[in-house]
């Protein structure tokens, strides 16, 4: 089984973020790096596949500067076989439908079976790449998968709608799936693996060779909401204010679903 | 000269970071409290990470990585929990690293590739009732008798005690030849005839890592578990010491930097007199010098392990390594305590455990004396 699995870099939600010159993006200046955390669920659940089935091969790739190659080692330490690299220094600068035609004609005459992505990145949020390269790969592509399974050319899997419901998927391969918190636990990369991993087959592709369309959507400005004071004041006796807390927990939070 | 980490150290510190906070954070506090060693969370698991064999070479089923990366693992670890910290410490370190320096191919087989992958847990033998810093007035006794040694004597203060399955400990094999040249090591498995412990020590701090006498009646062992060559056992457990120097160094940076954190985030949430503590410029310079001796400390400690993985003499370095991470996580600590004030001194915060922690660094692997005894004498030679 041919597996892919995308991830990207993503600075430390911890960090202190600041907008940068263009006011279009964030300053990337002085921030700590890691893998966008969907993503990490995304290459967890590539491994448990590629473990599943033995006999496979599971590519990670990342789109970004040479900065990115740290965080792919950390998908091969955790179990990846090899990376593809797409050096592209102005990644930030690709609007979703780039990045995903990107991935797409890489993927192309690759023949993979199983696509995973994160739901979103953390940093752009679009949440549209996975989709946009099942849809131009002409494949099934699966969003916000919470659970997976894969018997014998066939694979279910759970979906995570809003308000607390979920929805269950068959299909066939090939497809993608784009993960979503909770399908599993990342495993720590061990020291053995993590020492392993520079021996592993790691290629640059330079973007242009892979960058064909034109960016269809520009965004004209990133900015810090307006500070609010005091935040959401429920009003009404004791029973109402529950009844509308209970309804906000259930939809705008997973502490209820 | 290049000051900064390798992919594969940066990725270290990422994984043991992550684990120590998620996995071992939520039960430090209780751990301390109770006197509770947790071999499944504090030992197993890091074997399953490759923790436990992080330096040794493949062909014994290590991990391959460098000194530096073990310091970084040590540091991650000990920021966290310094009780974890010793645990591996004292297993790598002193245990299986001796073995690995001076064992026997059959020894390494035998002892060295469990003990790299963790299956096994080590622990060393050195200091007496009446031998600490003076280890060259060791008292325990070894007897040839056939195609075995009889061993007689005490061990006390031994990390990982009772809960280990391999240790390497040191006798007298020649009480008429001059003091450091009649003592040898040896290797004695755990549920030997004649091998016991006595009750858990109740320590200031590092309190849910085990520590226990080990006594030695009438205790065969095969002839073949002696460690390097008869009368060598005073060199073996200096080395073993310089090695071990580096890994109480990082177990110090490590609680250093806890506390250092602690107190940042703390002075950044604390108001006084209608303002954040961080506005008073008495408590900058009380981070800011925090900061700054715990970077040079950790400078110190990256130096030794540089100069330990290149093959370099690393004694010297070692030693000072361990003199200042030790003496700054002492200071370090007690001033994290201060600026929490009140809060700072209630189990509430963890600063006051990371006091008591930081105290044992100045005291084992050689007191902060010895260790000045080491880089004096060095400089007169």
């Amino acid at each position: 089984m041919k597996i892919l699995v995308c991830i990207k870099q993503v600075p430390d939600m911890e960090s202190k973020f600041k907008i940068d010159g263009n006011g279009t993006w964030y300053d990337t200046n002085d921030l700590a790096w890691r893998m966008n955390e969907y993503d990490e669920y995304g290459v967890e659940q590539a491994v448990q596949l590629k473990e599943q089935m033995g006999d496979s091969d599971l590519t990670v790739l990342c789109i970004g500067s040479a900065q990115v190659k740290e965080t792919m080692k950390k998908a091969l330490a955790m179990g990846c076989d090899r990376g593809a690299h797409i050096e592209d220094d102005a990644a930030d600068s690709h609007d979703p439908f780039e990045i995903g035609s990107i991935i797409a004609e890489y993927a192309r005459d690759k023949e993979f079976d199983v696509i995973f992505t994160g739901m979103q990145s953390q940093d752009r949020g679009s949440g549209q790449v996975g989709i946009l390269v099942a849809e131009m790969l002409d494949i099934p592509g699966v969003s916000t998968v919470v659970d997976f399974s894969y018997d014998d050319g066939t694979i279910n899997v759970k979906r995570e709608l809003e308000g607390g419901i979920k929805a269950l998927v068959k299909l066939n391969t090939p497809a993608l799936f784009t993960c979503q918190l909770g399908i599993n636990t990342p495993r720590y990369p061990t020291l053995p693996n993590i020492m392993k991993a520079k021996r592993k087959e790691l290629l640059t592709i330079p973007s242009s060779d892979l960058l064909k369309v034109a960016c269809v959507q520009e965004t004209s400005a990133i900015f810090f909401p307006e500070k609010k004071g005091g935040g959401l004041v429920l009003e009404g006796d004791s029973g109402d204010v529950a009844d509308q807390l209970i309804e906000i927990l259930k939809d705008k939070t997973a502490v209820l679903a | 000269m290049k000051f900064e980490l390798t992919e594969e150290q940066n990725l270290i510190r990422d994984m043991v970071r992550s684990f120590a906070e998620t996995e071992l954070a939520p039960s430090t506090q209780s751990r301390d409290e109770e006197e509770h060693f947790d071999r499944e969370l504090m030992f197993d698991k890091l074997a399953e990470l490759g923790l436990t064999g992080i330096i040794f070479p493949e062909e014994y089923d290590g991990a391959g990585a460098d000194y530096i990366s073990y310091a970084i693992a040590l540091e991650e670890l000990s920021r966290v929990c310094a009780s974890t910290g010793v645990t591996l410490a004292a297993h790598l370190s002193l245990a299986a690293n001796p073995i690995y320096l001076f064992g026997t191919e059959e020894q390494k087989q035998k002892y060295l590739i469990p003990l790299a992958l963790g299956e096994k847990m080590g622990a060393f033998g050195l200091t007496e009732p009446s031998a600490g810093s003076d280890a060259g007035s060791t008292k325990m006794s070894a007897v040839r008798d056939g195609d075995e040694w009889i061993l007689n004597g005490t061990k006390i203060f031994i990390s990982n005690g009772g809960e280990a399955e391999v240790y390497v400990v040191f006798a007298r094999t020649d009480k008429e030849a001059e003091k450091h040249h009649g003592i040898s090591g040896f290797i004695v498995e755990k549920d030997t005839p004649g091998f016991s412990f006595g009750n858990k020590e109740k320590k200031m701090g590092i309190r849910s890592s085990p520590t226990r006498e080990l006594v030695f009646e009438n205790c065969r062992i095969p002839a073949e578990n002696i460690l390097g060559n008869e009368g060598q056992g005073f060199k073996i457990a200096m080395e073993t010491l310089d090695g071990g120097r580096i890994a109480v160094a990082s177990q110090a940076v490590g609680i250093a930097q806890g506390a250092l954190d602690e107190a940042v985030k703390y002075a950044k949430e604390r108001k006084q007199f209608d303002t954040c503590i961080t506005r008073f410029q008495g408590v900058q310079f009380q981070l800011a010098d925090m900061a700054t001796q715990i970077n040079a400390a950790r400078f110190l400690v990256y130096n030794a392990a540089y100069r330990a993985s290149a093959g370099l003499s690393y004694s010297l370095e070692s030693a000072m390594a361990k003199l200042m991470a030790s003496e700054t996580a002492m200071k370090v600590t007690t001033q994290a305590v201060q600026i929490l004030g009140g809060y700072g001194y209630t189990r509430e915060f963890p600063v006051e455990r990371m006091m008591r922690d930081a105290k044992i660094t100045e005291i084992y692997m050689g007191t902060s004396e010895i260790q000045r005894v080491v880089i004096g004498s060095t400089l007169i030679k």
